[in-house]
C-alpha cells in the first residue's frame, strides 16, 4: 500500500511534511512543561540545534503526566497553564507543537492548541480516547502499546478512521520483554507502515526500563544512538526523542532524556542515515524480497 | 431432467449469497471463518464495485503456511488481499457447463468464479452440484 504524507501544522507555524521521500522529521522537547520560562529555554536550544542541521521540527512537550509511576511523581503543570505555554511556544518560534492527551474529556482543548495530537502508549487501544483524538481535527500521533504486536496497531488505525481520522502517524516505544524491560523489534516499521501511514520511532522512551526502580522508570540511553541508526535505517519517517538540558533533575523520565548536549550529533547521524536510505531506494528500488521466495 | 450437455455454468453455479465473498480489508481471519461456514473451501475477494481482485483456497492457505513463518496472530490480522491469488482462472455464465467441466480437470481446481464481461463476480462453480447432477442424470 502507497504511504500517505501527513502535514502538520495550522495557522503561521511552519508546516512539516510527514511522509515517503521527504526528510526525516524531529519530534522532540522536554518530557513535561516544566514551567514556562524552561519550556522557552529549551524550544530556544533545540530551535538552533534542529536549524544547524537542517531538520524539521514539531516541538513535544506534555501537560499532563498521567501514567507516572508514582502518586510522588511529577504530573505536570495542568491542562489549562500547559496549553498556553505550549500555544505561546509555538506563536514564538513559529514550530508546530505535540503533546498527548491521557482523558478524552482533554480532547477539544489539546487539539485547539496543538497541531499534532498524541496517544500514549498505554491507550493506544481505548476507544473513547482514539475517539477524542479524531474528533480534534488534528493528525494523530498514536504510540504502539509496549504490550501490542505492530500488526495489531491496525486496529487502532480503523478505529480512528472510522471516527474520521485520515491522518495519522504509527510509533514504536519498545515491547515489553518480561517485566521491566522493553525491546525493539525493528520489523515493526515496515509491518506497520503496510497501514499506509508513516511511522516513527520513540528512541528515548524505547530505551526505558518500565519501573524498573522502585517508584520510577530506569533506562539504558547509552543505547539511544544505536536503535536510532537501526531505526532510521528500517524506514521511518520521523524520530521522537525528548531532550533535556539537566536529564539529572528532569522532572519527568530522568532516566531516559536526551541530554540536550548530545542531540545534534545523534539528529546529525539520523539524517545522515535517512540520506543513505533514500539514496539506496533510489539505486536498488524497494525491497522485493518476497516471503514466498 | 435436462441433459447435461444443453446447460450453461449459470444454469448449476451458486447464487452469490452462497459463496463466501469478502472486501480486499477484510482480516484473513474472517475468511478462514467464511469458508469454514459455507464448506466451501474458497473465497472470493471482491471490491467496492464487485469485481473480482482474487481468490483464496485452502490449498493457497496450506501453500502460505509453509512458507510464510510468521505467527499466526500475524497472519490472523492480514487483509485478505494480501494471501489472494490475483489472477484467478473464472469462467462467463454462459460458457457451456461441460467446457467449464473440463476447464476444472486442465486446471486441476474444483471451483471456478464465475465473472460476467466486466469482471464481476456472479457466482462460483463448485465441482460437487455439477456431480451431483451427473449422477442424477446417470440415475434417471
Amino acid at each position: 500500500m502507497d504511504m500517505k504524507t501527513i502535514t502538520v501544522g495550522y495557522g503561521d507555524v511552519t508546516k512539516v511534511q510527514i511522509g515517503p521521500g521527504l526528510p526525516l522529521v524531529f519530534l522532540g522537547g522536554p518530557c513535561a512543561i516544566e514551567s514556562r520560562d524552561h519550556a522557552f529555554k529549551m524550544a530556544e536550544a533545540i530551535a538552533e540545534i534542529t536549524q544547524r542541521v537542517g531538520i524539521p521540527w514539531i516541538y513535544k512537550s506534555c501537560y499532563d503526566k498521567d501514567c507516572r509511576s508514582s502518586p510522588d511523581s511529577f504530573h505536570g503543570l495542568g491542562m489549562d497553564e500547559g496549553l498556553t505555554i505550549l500555544s505561546d511556544v509555538r506563536k514564538e518560534f513559529g514550530v508546530p507543537v505535540v503533546s498527548d492527551f491521557s482523558d478524552p474529556s482533554w480532547g477539544p482543548a489539546t487539539g485547539e492548541v496543538c497541531d499534532l495530537v498524541q496517544i500514549p502508549a498505554y491507550l493506544c487501544r481505548q476507544t473513547s480516547i482514539l475517539r477524542a483524538a479524531a474528533l480534534t481535527g488534528r493528525p494523530v500521533h498514536i504510540k504502539k502499546g509496549q504490550f501490542m504486536s505492530p500488526w495489531n496497531m491496525k486496529n487502532s488505525v480503523r478505529k480512528l478512521e472510522s471516527f474520521g481520522c485520515h491522518d495519522i502517524m504509527l510509533a514504536d516505544r519498545g515491547t515489553f520483554l518480561g517485566y521491566n524491560m522493553l525491546v525493539n523489534d525493528m520489523t515493526s516499521f515496515p509491518i506497520m507502515a503496510r497501514t499506509g501511514y508513516p511511522v516513527c520511532f520513540d528512541a528515548t522512551h524505547s530505551i526505558q526500563m518500565p519501573t524498573s526502580m522502585g517508584d520510577i522508570s530506569g533506562g539504558q540511553r547509552e543505547f539511544i544512538p544505536y536503535l536510532v541508526r537501526a531505526a532510521v535505517a528500517c524506514g521511518i519517517n520521523a524520530l521522537f526523542m525528548e531532550t533535556h538540558d539537566d536529564p539529572d533533575n528532569a522532572l519527568s523520565d530522568a532516566n531516559t532524556v536526551l541530554d540536550i548536549k548530545y542531540l545534534e550529533n545523534v539528529l546529525r547521524q539520523a539524517k545522515i542515515m535517512h540520506q543513505a536510505r533514500l539514496d539506496i531506494l533510489a539505486e536498488f528500488g524497494e525491497d522485493k524480497v518476497h516471503p514466498n521466495g | 431432467m435436462q441433459d447435461a450437455r444443453n446447460l450453461r455454468v449459470k444454469d448449476v453455479a451458486l447464487p452469490l449469497d452462497r459463496c463466501p465473498v469478502l472486501a480486499p480489508t477484510a482480516f484473513f481471519k474472517t475468511a478462514l471463518e467464511a469458508m469454514g461456514r459455507s464448506r466451501l473451501g474458497i473465497v472470493c475477494v471482491v471490491d467496492a464495485e464487485g469485481i473480482l481482485r482474487g481468490i483464496v483456497t485452502d490449498g493457497d492457505i496450506r501453500r502460505q503456511l509453509l512458507k510464510m513463518q510468521k505467527p499466526f496472530s500475524a497472519f490472523f490480522g492480514d487483509d485478505v488481499i494480501e494471501h489472494t491469488i490475483p489472477h484467478p482462472t473464472t469462467v462467463g455464465p454462459d460458457v457451456p457447463l461441460l467446457d467449464a467441466v473440463n476447464l476444472m480437470e486442465e486446471k486441476l481446481v474444483w471451483d471456478l468464479p464465475v465473472v460476467d464481461a466486466g469482471g464481476k463476480l456472479v457466482g462460483l462453480l463448485h465441482l460437487h452440484p455439477i456431480v451431483r447432477l451427473l449422477v442424477n442424470q446417470q440415475d434417471g
